[in-house]
């Protein structure tokens, strides 16, 4: 049957058909939809579904799963791998029990994202198959495919959407869902599951012995597909096959044609492209992987072949390609009239940047540390929607999950004498936070970490985790208490307050500030997206005609404050969260009672 | 070949309802028979900026994103958003846009400034264009929150596919107690233009 599906949707249809018992994964944009699409076939498949606390025990807990023997998924973004990496590397020496699908999901462009690293380099890296579909379709039905290539090749199998792919809908034929078969447990043996030098000395040879069978394995993957006709001629991979095969389709083009969906890059039929063709573009977004492979054969193969791509400027390395974008590179290469953008006089448009929502609390909790700390201390920060707030002056540094506590730790020890305050969310400090506060214990960092507590996973869709008491699936389990784990971990110095209370928090910095060693904040207030959407609703707030136009309340940024005819007014955005009253330093903002 | 692909852009800021409207769509184009592609973007955009859906219906559809300058349809709920994605539109392409300001946090922080000549800006980038009071005709039909339908049912004079399917997708896309107000909004949108 046919259904209108998103990619990341589509994916999880495809897990479901595979019969797949066990998925983990952190949330990620844009990869977080799988597991929350798995999520309410938990009970009825009999399947286990988490959200792990991070990427490298996500994929730790899969590989556990395959190992007793059930086909296993692990789900996260690009740089989610670098958190999984450690795992990941060893893993392909060691093999799979259950096939293990490894879905990793790129960000071409940094749509949500701190850089656009192309994962396919991963699968190269640790010599497993990596599969690239380009539409929800073959993403759904790579997702099957890949548990059985992981179990004939007895390796991990990479799944590489990007968000073009996960994030668009289209209409999947589906197939039949199947139930998980039981695993068969796990079955001892050492020489396979314990990476001693001794076991793995043979075991990284084993891999290398296998990249032939993979390579035969792909070469006849039904995503590889090949047309020759002219001797110009395109090979692209991913989502890029799509928009040059529009390209060719519109000008009508008597163009060779290989579109490519696995990596490695299927050998055979590259070289007869490059065997058949005098001049090749290769289409790839990010990293020139297939383009390296068809220089490779190329250079054996043709060595006069022109190769049109990323080393002869054809394409860029780096953002996301577009349709015109490809459109024109073909254009160009087949001797055809290119297409102009129209050029529009955008700059004069107010930018519409993403930022805190009206009401947001973390909003609260940077103003009243600003004000405790003042516009001189260092703020390192981490990745969440708090980031967002760079303009606040309070996020000095945005690295990677978890960085804020360490790179703070880092400041200090580095010499660096102002105070230093640094912040992440709940979801992130229980993601990689807690190392890195066990850290600045364990070597006396004098620093004070504000935890900003919405008891979410905000930014990346409100999914749960061990600080909100609630499971992927929505059944409660045990509730981490960031008080009591923050002591546990060595601060000298915790204390709760809500960013709400203005004065308290102010109050609260200011004597963290003053601890003489590690102090943690804990900035608790429910975010205001699940406050609604659990039903709860506070009397939004107005300005009164005695507003001196002091431009105070204006300052704080909340989007339901604007500026119009010298006074402050606020719009239908209010949320009444009441901070902007209490900055106001004439009392001129009141509850619409 | 491609030149029977239908693209559409919608546009407007996060919480309008840009995405529920792409999905109507979609399920219009689908039940008329089509192949479609819609792409969106989720994550950090969502939280109060411009959001940007683009759909694209026919016998075959490769990319799933508009080209510039290609786009039979530009819907936008908010009137510069309009402006902003003009260059998705095809030159005599309709553009359908909701005459409603929302002020941006740049604005009301007075890091910029609201134009204040929008609607001869429009009239400028916009040879066809459809000026309506959405969000306003939502309100008077029972509520602001079918703004995206009645815009929605203004985007479908742009395009050709046939009544039925529209109000069966729009049947199949939201909750029924919001459905007579949805078929409403849309057939109000649809005489709009």
């Amino acid at each position: 049957m046919r259904e209108y599906l998103l990619g990341n949707v589509a994916i999880a249809r495809g897990i479901l058909e595979a019969g797949c018992g066990l998925a983990s994964g952190y949330p990620g944009t844009p990869s977080s939809e799988i597991v929350e699409s798995l999520a309410p076939w938990a009970g009825e498949q009999g399947m286990h579904v988490e959200w792990s606390v991070n990427e490298k025990v996500a994929m730790e807990v899969a590989i556990g799963g395959s190992w007793a023997g059930t086909r296993s998924v692990v789900t996260m973004k690009h740089v989610g791998l670098n958190v999984a990496a450690d795992p990941f590397m060893t893993l392909a020496y060691l093999g799979v029990g259950g096939g293990l699908v490894i879905i990793s999901a790129d960000d071409p462009y940094c749509h949500s994202s701190q850089n656009e690293q192309d994962s396919r380099r991963y699968a190269q890296f640790a010599d497993i198959p990596c599969l690239d579909p380009a539409d929800p379709q073959e993403a759904k039905d790579m997702a099957i495919y890949a548990f059985g290539l992981s179990e004939k090749l007895n390796l991990p199998v990479m799944l590489r959407p990007t968000t073009r792919v996960s994030h668009a809908r289209s209409d999947v034929e589906t197939g039949t869902i199947q139930k998980p078969s039981q695993g068969a447990g796990f079955d001892k043996n050492p020489r396979r599951r314990v990476a001693l030098p001794v076991h793995v000395r043979p075991l990284h040879r084993e891999l290398l012995s296998k990249q032939e069978a993979l390579a035969g394995e792909l070469e006849s993957a039904p995503w590889n597909s090949l047309t020759l006709r002219g001797d110009h001629g395109i090979i692209a991979s991913g989502i890029s096959g799509l928009y040059a095969g529009e390209a060719i389709a519109r000008m009508d083009l008597n163009l060779s044609f290989l579109r490519v969906g696995t990596f490695p890059p299927p050998f055979e039929l590259v070289k007869k492209m490059v065997e058949h063709c005098n001049v090749l573009m290769v289409v790839e977004e990010l990293e020139p992987v297939l383009e390296e492979q068809v220089e490779r054969i190329a250079l054996r193969y043709n060595p006069g072949l022109k190769i049109l791509g990323k080393s002869s400027g054809a394409l860029p390395r780096d953002g996301e390609f577009d349709l015109l974008q490809v459109d024109n590179a073909v254009a160009t290469m087949a001797g055809e009239q290119t297409r102009s953008a129209p050029i529009l006089p955008r700059e004069i448009l107010p930018p519409r940047p993403p930022s805190l929502c009206p009401g947001c609390s973390h909003r609260a909790t940077y103003y009243a540390m600003r004000k405790a700390f003042g516009r001189d201390a260092v703020y390192p920060s981490d990745i969440g929607c708090y980031t967002m707030a760079v303009g606040m002056g309070t996020v000095d540094t945005c690295l990677c999950m978890g960085a804020s506590i360490t790179v703070a730790s880092g400041i200090r020890f580095g010499g660096e004498e102002r105070p230093i305050c640094c912040s992440l969310g709940d979801s992130t400090f229980l993601h990689s936070g807690l190392t890195g506060l066990l850290n600045a214990a364990y070597n006396k960092a004098r620093i004070t970490v504000a935890v900003l507590d919405n008891s979410t996973t905000a930014m990346t869709g409100h999914q749960p985790h061990p600080g909100t008491g609630v499971m992927a699936t929505g059944e409660a389990t045990s509730r981490v208490s960031l008080e009591e784990i923050s002591r546990a971990l060595g601060a000298g110095l915790v204390e709760t307050v809500s960013p709400y209370d203005l004065d308290a928090a102010v109050q609260t910095f200011r004597r963290a500030r003053e601890h003489p060693g590690l102090s943690v904040v804990i900035a608790e207030q429910a975010c205001v997206i699940g406050a609604r959407r659990s039903g709860e609703r506070r009397r939004p707030f107005r300005v009164r005609d005695s507003c001196t136009g002091c431009k105070k309340c204006v300052e704080f940024g909340c989007p339901a404050i604007e500026f119009v005819d010298e006074k402050a007014s606020i719009n239908a955005l209010c949320t009444g969260c009441g901070v902007c009253a209490q900055i106001c330093p004439i009392g001129s903002v009141e509850v619409v009672e | 070949m491609s030149e029977s692909i239908r693209s559409v852009v919608l546009v407007g800021v996060g919480g309008q309802g840009i995405l529920l409207a792409s999905e109507v769509l979609a399920r219009a184009a689908m039940i008329s028979g089509y192949e479609v592609k819609t792409n969106e973007v989720h994550g950090m955009a969502q939280r109060g900026g411009s959001v940007v859906a683009q759909v694209r219906y026919g016998p075959r559809v490769y990319s799933p994103l508009v080209a510039r300058k290609t786009a039979q349809v530009l819907g936008a709920l908010e009137q510069i958003e309009a402006l902003r994605f003009a260059d998705y539109l095809a030159p005599d392409g309709l553009a359908v846009v909701n005459a409603q300001a929302i002020v941006p946090v740049t604005v009301s922080m007075g890091a910029a400034r609201y134009p204040q000549d929008v609607e001869s800006r429009l009239k400028a980038a916009f040879p066809r264009m459809a000026y309506l009071r959405a969000a306003e005709v939502a309100r008077s039909l029972g509520s602001i929150q079918a703004a995206n339908i009645v815009l929605l049912g203004a985007v479908s004079r742009g395009l050709d596919l046939p009544s039925d399917a529209w109000q069966e997708a729009i049947r199949a896309s939201v909750k029924e107690k919001f459905r007579d107000l949805n078929l409403k909004a849309f057939e109000t949108g649809r005489c709009l233009v």
